[in-house]
């Protein structure tokens, strides 16, 4: 077998292992270190180069802004920022007609703004907002669905480990990343408002009534946000004006929010632990998933496939937008059964090279940072694509009385609203670049 | 006995915990001593490599944790609707594979910190020897065999879950 | 039969070494074999890991061949770091070329044992380092506090004695510390510059005055011991053909044209070029002149006579200077 067919092969073998639930990070080490062991024919070469692989992938400075903005995420909460965000929120909007639900996604986009993960958005606001739209009379599968859309915005507005993980791969800026995500990721937002205000307009038993808030406490719960607001400009302005690096924003932003929620009260020594773990936990697999990544994409350089697969599309000699089209497409089809981080690792250093190469009419660092940002967004829309959603499973499982059925037809229009908004970016690239060209 | 084992991954997370606390506040701390360069304060020198090694001890001593809590990114697709003994398989390969992943890793990072020693590399600024990195993330290592060790006993059933352990499987991933 | 060569190198494909040097490098090695060599070359850490690793995969056969900055390992190669003392390079138009002869004599004759785990193909120097900055460097107090990066352990104590602040990175790195304002400038010389767009990001360039460059940096270029070791003899002469004393000097030379190549394109984007009179050269040429002493100094720790070594490379940058 040629090194190009074992890497062909590698790909069925690889998804079987993970449907049959493998763990991914695991799998993708098994095929990569298998698969070279085939390309070098003897396992010393292999050998020596686990000898650094762990440590170099671990000890890696660009990776550190990972586990710091997971614990920034972790203080958030305690602090009870993501409370203050939701009240702010249903405050100003909860009397209107779906007011409660688009609370919670303003409350999401404003917590996203701080949060660089989408699961830790979902869950810290699923914690908070849950009860509150259930008490409210919303129905479990509008409750459900929103704030697992709403927890998307977790990766869509920056600060976002996708986009960092992105950046790290194509060697792009992450400053100018996090600063293109930005309109989309308003978008984002405002598309899944239109579809709450639309939902409970077609199903109206759908939504419970709320009474509007006294001017004077809409005020007060406006000016409790502060906090978020000051973090906010520190690490995503810090970034993009280059006063301190990612991963220092991460430490900033950690450092923030732990305070805050030290003098809050919220940190304690048993808070602390509990939001160690959690960050642990998450850590954990995320570098696992990067470790086996790794390995697995040094096999497919060895075998030459993706540099193979590059030519051979450029050769067919499509149109670009077709090609865009196609990845765009598999992409969605991958979201339904992956997770959004091992979806980046496994793809971009094949997709990358070929958009690349590819004539959109845009210089090739906007053509990066557009196809970066909607990568960004085809992946989080796999978070609240059924059967395998992340964000779907988050939610559910804070909602016990809400089966997964309901939560599914809720998300529906949801996603509807992100391929919408997919196709628009796709075809005006001046959107997403815009903030990018007023600036420089 | 393997509850010494749940009991070590977890204090092991935390220390990992702790040396994340530290970067943060290191960075913090060098941030804004580059912020007053004016006033004669200046950065922590090293501070990127600080973070490098800290990053890179504090992951190796998540994994164990993360592994025996369930942590990892897994699909269900099919999962769901195998046979009972096919689940076990499954489950059982996994333990077995990751054991033997993270033996021969941690038999190589042993290695790899030998020949740093010898070589006596060292970093940039620091010049502190690279080889201490390693050592640490050693340990780390060593605490990810037992745990994948003792997983792997107590799905052979040659061992018992820990009393009052809840390990869950977080679902969908 | 049919031998694949691996090439790996930390640099993209466009770099100027990598296009002016090392491709074609690659295309002699397969015409001279009659294609029975197949050269595959991964730029910018395809195959994974960090430039600090790739003399190391070279060494244990994870890549056939390698190509890397020796100062990235700091420690691992006391004797040549030699190369890297400051002014001690020439600071003319074939500096590059004239160092890259002498450190392929000077790592054959008394270094060969940091090379004795790889077939050397190659060692070579870049040419003058210069500084590049945000802020213009028009004396040495300009730089006092200044947080510069330098690529090697040397290079990095050179910089403290002149009273910046020394950031280490790999070159890769450079152009996003550089825009994040985590350096207010960089040490490299001219040749990098265009592939890693450090022009657009700074508009200062600051040149040393007199004969001799800041500093340099010295690179290898190396080939896994087995795997040149299992060709068959007419195989091995191929290789023999293309490497050492002139693959070295070709290197060299490669450095110095795209040294032209990276000034005149930070001319034409309208950037600042300062040249430091002598006098001034003078004065960071003393101030830097304890790195020379602390580095004897500290290589006699590990049994290496560092005055005689520097007396040695000195007497062969001049002999190869005035060929
Ligand atoms: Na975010
Ligand atoms: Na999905």
């Amino acid at each position: 077998m040629s090194s190009i067919e074992l890497a062909a092969w590698s790909f069925p073998i690889l998804l079987g292992l993970i449907f049959i639930r493998v763990p991914i990070g695991l799998a993708m080490a098994l095929c990569g270190v298998v698969g070279a062991y085939f390309i070098y024919g003897t396992p010393a070469p292999l050998l020596n180069q686990l000898k650094h692989v762990g440590y170099t992938t671990f000890a890696n400075y660009n990776l550190s802004v990972v586990p710091l903005f997971l614990l920034m995420g972790q203080f958030a909460a305690l602090g009870g920022l993501s409370r203050s965000l939701f009240k702010a929120a249903e405050a100003w909007v909860g009397h209107w007609r779906g007011g409660v639900a688009m609370a919670a996604v303003g409350a999401c986009a404003g917590f996203g703004a701080i949060c660089g993960s989408s699961l830790a958005t979902a869950a810290t606001m699923g914690q908070v907002a849950l009860p509150e739209l259930r008490r409210a009379g919303y129905s479990g599968a509008l409750s459900t669905a929103c704030l697992a859309a709403g927890g998307t915005l977790g990766i869509l507005i920056p600060p976002s480990v996708v986009l960092v993980i992105y950046a790290i791969l194509t060697e792009q800026n992450i400053a100018k990343l996090f600063l293109a995500a930005f309109i989309p990721g308003i978008l984002a937002a405002v598309g899944y408002i239109i579809v709450i205000s639309v939902y409970v307009r077609l199903k109206p038993d759908s939504a419970g009534h709320m009474e509007p808030a006294p001017m004077a406490e809409r005020w007060r719960a406006l000016a409790s946000t502060w906090p978020v607001i000051v973090i906010f400009l520190a690490v995503v302005g810090g970034i993009y004006s280059g006063v301190f690096t990612p991963t220092e924003g991460a430490a900033v932003g950690a450092f923030g929010t732990g305070l805050v929620a030290w003098l809050s009260g919220g940190l304690n020594l048993k808070t602390l632990r509990e939001s160690i773990y959690g960050t642990a936990v998450a850590t954990g697999m995320i570098f696992m998933i990067v470790l086996g990544a790794g390995l697995y994409n040094t096999f497919l350089a060895l075998s030459q496939l993706p540099q193979e697969l590059a030519q051979w599309v450029i050769g067919m000699g499509l149109s670009p937008w077709v090609v865009l089209a196609i990845i765009l497409v598999l992409y969605l089809l991958l979201g339904c059964v992956m997770d959004s981080l091992s979806m980046i690792l496994l793809t971009i250093p094949i997709f990358f090279p070929m958009i690349m190469g590819l004539d959109f009419g845009l210089p090739p660092d906007e053509k990066a940072i557009w196809f970066g940002i909607l990568v960004l967004i085809v992946v989080e829309v796999g978070l609240i694509t059924p059967p395998v959603g992340m964000n779907l499973f988050v939610i559910n499982s804070l909602a016990r009385d809400v089966p997964i059925a309901h939560t599914y037809r809720g998300v529906t229009p949801f996603v509807l609203s992100d391929l919408v908004r997919t196709a628009i970016l796709a075809a005006f690239p001046a959107i997403t670049l815009f903030a990018l060209r007023i600036t420089s | 006995m393997t509850v010494w084992v749940f009991r070590l991954a977890k204090w092991s997370a935390l220390v990992g915990g702790l040396v994340l606390v530290a970067l943060t506040l290191m960075s913090v701390a060098s941030i804004t001593g580059r912020a007053l360069i004016g006033l004669g304060l200046g950065p922590v020198p090293g501070d990127f490599e600080l973070v490098e090694i800290g990053t890179g001890v504090a992951v190796f001593l998540f994994l164990p944790w993360t592994y025996l809590r369930g942590g990892h990114a897994t699909v269900d697709l099919l999962y769901d609707r195998m046979p009972a003994a096919a689940r076990k398989a499954v489950s059982m390969a996994c333990d077995l594979l990751m054991l033997a992943l993270w033996v021969v890793l941690t038999w190589k990072l042993w290695d790899g910190m030998l020949e740093k020693r010898e070589y006596l590399e060292t970093s940039f600024i620091l010049q502190m020897p690279v080889w201490w990195g390693y050592a640490a993330s050693l340990v780390g290592a060593l605490i990810g065999c037992l745990a994948y060790l003792t997983k792997t006993l107590i799905n052979l059933g040659l061992a018992q879950y820990p009393q009052g352990w809840p390990v869950q499987h977080a679902g969908g991933h | 039969q049919q031998v694949t060569l691996r090439v790996h190198h930390f640099l993209p494909a466009q770099g100027s070494i990598p296009k002016t040097a090392i491709e074609p490098w690659a295309k002699k090695v397969e015409a001279d074999s009659g294609g029975r060599i197949k050269v595959q070359v991964f730029p910018a850490m395809q195959l994974g890991g960090t430039p600090a690793q790739l003399f190391d995969q070279a060494k244990d056969g994870v890549v056939d061949v390698s190509w890397t900055v020796l100062g990235y390992t700091p420690g691992r190669f006391p004797r040549m770091e030699v190369f890297e003392i400051p002014f001690i390079a020439p600071s003319h138009d074939r500096s590059a070329e004239v160092m890259s002869k002498a450190a392929w004599d000077f790592a054959n004759k008394f270094a060969a044992e940091e090379f004795k785990d790889v077939k050397l193909l190659a060692v070579h120097t870049h040419g003058p380092g210069l500084l590049h900055t945000k802020q213009p460097v028009t004396g040495l107090e300009s730089l006092r506090g200044m947080k510069i990066r330098g690529g090697t352990r040397i290079v990095n104590n050179m910089l403290v004695k002149l009273g910046a602040t020394p950031v280490g990175m790999p070159v890769p790195q450079v152009t996003e510390a550089l825009s994040k304002g985590v350096l207010d400038g960089t040490t490299i010389p001219w040749e990098v510059g265009p592939s890693l767009r450090v022009h657009e990001i700074v508009k200062n360039h600051t040149t040393f005055g007199g004969d001799r460059a800041l500093y340099t940096m010295a690179f290898a270029f190396s080939m896994n011991k087995a795997k040149y070791e299992s060709l068959p003899p007419d195989l091995k002469k191929v290789i023999d053909a293309n490497s050492g004393a002139a693959l070295s000097a070709a290197f060299g030379k490669a450095m110095d044209e795209a040294d032209k190549i990276g000034r005149d394109i930070a001319l034409k984007a309208g950037n600042k070029i300062t040249q430091l009179d002598v006098a001034e050269t003078q004065r960071w040429l003393r101030t830097a002149s304890s790195v020379e002493d602390d580095w004897v100094k500290e290589v006699k720790g590990k049994g290496i006579d560092g005055a005689a070594l520097l007396r040695e490379a000195r007497a062969m940058i001049k002999q190869h200077d005035t060929k």
